[in-house]
């Protein structure tokens, strides 16, 4: 997926919607945005499940 | 039609009550009153999707009646609220300010909340306003009220319980209930300048109510002042089996605690983000700070703390509200996009734009920060707060993607299920109210309420009316 339009686009499309060309601009500008905040929240790495011992492992 | 001016003594429900009981005022005169200012001043100030004044006054003439008999129901009886239109309210219809919803949604019916309060006696003004499904700003193409604030017509009210907050603000309701998913009670109350409380998660049953967020709603009182909200929540709180997040909690008598005293009481200052942010206009601030000396110099003590991730779990409550609402509204927007407010319609597809991941790491975060918090709550009574970074922005400056990128201070009591109160502070020199926010542990509505009333004894900000009976029509 080369840009952020063209992820838009699939998003849209997958979600059903067909906006109208006025709707486009604010949709664009909402989609970089929520890219942002999710990469902040998921930046913050004490809630992340990635650490040793919160990861759940069976021995025989 | 006429908007006389309210007294100052009946400007708040304690003090239309204590008048309704010692006979100098009569619940009938009262709401005529409130419903001349509301009809000559709703063209101007957009309070109101619907005006019931026939009802109204049925109501108000039972309650004299009552009252004249000895049945005396408590405080609320024969006073005059303000329902916003997402919560269902026999006699009149549900809007959401929307052409979505079905009109027949609610019809006939009173949300638990609302049966609350009209078995309390209280008097039903009308429907209103609120921002499109409690999300959208308002778009005036669509046939409903837009609404403006009372202080300054070109600024915004806030939303989305825009409507009570005008009409608490400008004398045409003594009272009455918003819902807060993301700070929909808390900023409305901040720029209107009076009082708002969003109550901790599952206080108040929200069943009967058109839903935006279903794990972070929450339905709270807004009023001129502390008291008046601790008058409503004794009515409105408690268990009810229709809402699955109603708790099981004892209600406390909450008016009965509001003593003045914070004598011990420690205040929590996170400085980082919440007072040290660029966007922080510097007289909010300031007014905020000169609130917490005086709880000080009440026998309080406050201590700066860090609140670590603050930015962070402004955003993930937004994440967390667009995807529960998307969930709520994705047939509407594939089949009736354009029946949906230009604003709302984008606000709300942003929830397809998370995946997953997104979302589920955002419960993660969720997790996290309400132990940070919590943990904070240890060494702490409450943490105070500006309610917004500045005062009612100019309407025409307002956009969905600017909100997305402004620092907001009231998100993160959503996310983590707590109390918060809104209490006006002063006002800037520009004539637009600023405020504060005041957070507690959880179901401590008592305290953060204590805390706000304590202030407003020694204050009287809360009691100050906008000069707008000249925009009646």
């Amino acid at each position: 997926m080369s840009n952020e339009s063209e992820q838009l686009a699939l998003v849209l499309a997958m979600a059903g919607v067909e906006p109208i060309e006025t709707d486009l601009g604010p949709l664009a500008t909402a989609y970089s945005i929520a890219r942002e905040n999710s990469a902040l929240v998921a930046s913050v790495t004490a809630a992340r499940y990635e650490e040793p011992a919160l990861i759940f492992s069976a021995r025989p | 039609m006429t908007a006389t001016p309210l007294q100052t003594t009946t400007s708040t429900i304690k003090g239309a009550a204590t008048a309704l009981r010692d006979g100098s005022l009569t619940s009938t005169a009262l709401t005529q009153q409130i419903l001349d200012r509301a009809i000559a001043l709703n063209p101007a100030l957009g309070a109101y999707v619907d005006i019931t004044a026939d009802a109204a006054l049925e109501q108000a003439a039972a309650a004299d009646t009552a009252l004249a008999a000895g049945d005396d129901r408590g405080p609320l009886q024969g006073i005059p609220l303000a329902i916003k239109d997402i919560i269902a309210m026999k006699g009149a219809a549900t809007t959401a300010n929307s052409r979505v919803l079905a009109p027949t949604w609610g019809a006939g019916t009173d949300a638990p909340v609302v049966a609350r309060l009209r078995d309390a006696g209280a008097v039903f003004v009308g429907k209103a306003t609120t921002s499109e499904f409690a999300i959208g700003l308002p778009d005036a193409t669509k046939g409903f009220p837009v609404p403006h604030n009372p202080w300054n017509i070109e600024h915004t009210p806030a939303g989305s319980s825009s409507g009570t907050g005008i009409a608490v603000s400008a004398g045409l309701a003594l009272g009455g209930l918003g819902t807060d998913t993301g700070g929909s009670v808390r900023s409305p109350a901040a720029v209107n300048g009076h009082t708002g409380l969003k109550v901790t998660f599952g206080r108040v049953p929200k069943s009967g109510v058109v839903p935006l967020g279903f794990s972070l709603d929450s339905i709270g009182p807004m009023a001129r002042s502390a008291w008046d909200c601790a008058a409503l929540l004794e009515v409105m709180a408690g268990f009810d089996p229709t809402d699955p997040n109603a708790a099981q909690q004892p209600v406390p008598a909450y008016t009965e605690l509001l003593d003045g005293s914070v004598d011990g009481l420690r205040i929590a200052l996170p400085m980082p983000y919440f007072f040290d942010h660029e966007q922080l206009d510097p007289e909010m601030h300031d007014a905020v700070l000169v609130a917490v000396k005086q709880l000080v110099g009440l026998g309080a003590s406050s201590t700066e703390v860090e609140l670590a991730h603050a930015a962070e779990a402004k955003d993930a409550n937004h994440i967390i509200l667009v995807a529960e609402a998307y969930a709520y509204h994705r047939n509407n927007l594939v089949n009736r996009w354009t029946d949906y407010g230009v604003h709302t319609r984008p606000t709300l597809a942003r929830g397809a734009f998370y995946s997953a991941g997104d979302v589920a790491q955002a419960e993660r975060f969720r997790m996290m920060f309400s132990r940070q918090v919590a943990a904070l709550f240890e060494n702490y009574d409450v943490i105070i707060t500006p309610s917004a970074p500045t005062p009612a922005e100019r309407a025409a400056d307002l956009s969905p993607s600017k909100r997305l990128q402004v620092v907001s201070y009231t998100g993160h009591w959503n996310l983590t299920g707590l109390p918060a109160v809104a209490i006006p502070v002063g006002f800037s020199t520009s004539g637009l109210p600023l405020s504060m926010q005041i957070v507690g542990k959880p179901f401590a509505e008592a305290t953060v309420l204590k805390v706000a009333d304590a202030l407003q004894q020694i204050t009287d900000w809360h009691l100050a009316m906008p000069p707008v009976d000249a925009l009646a029509a």
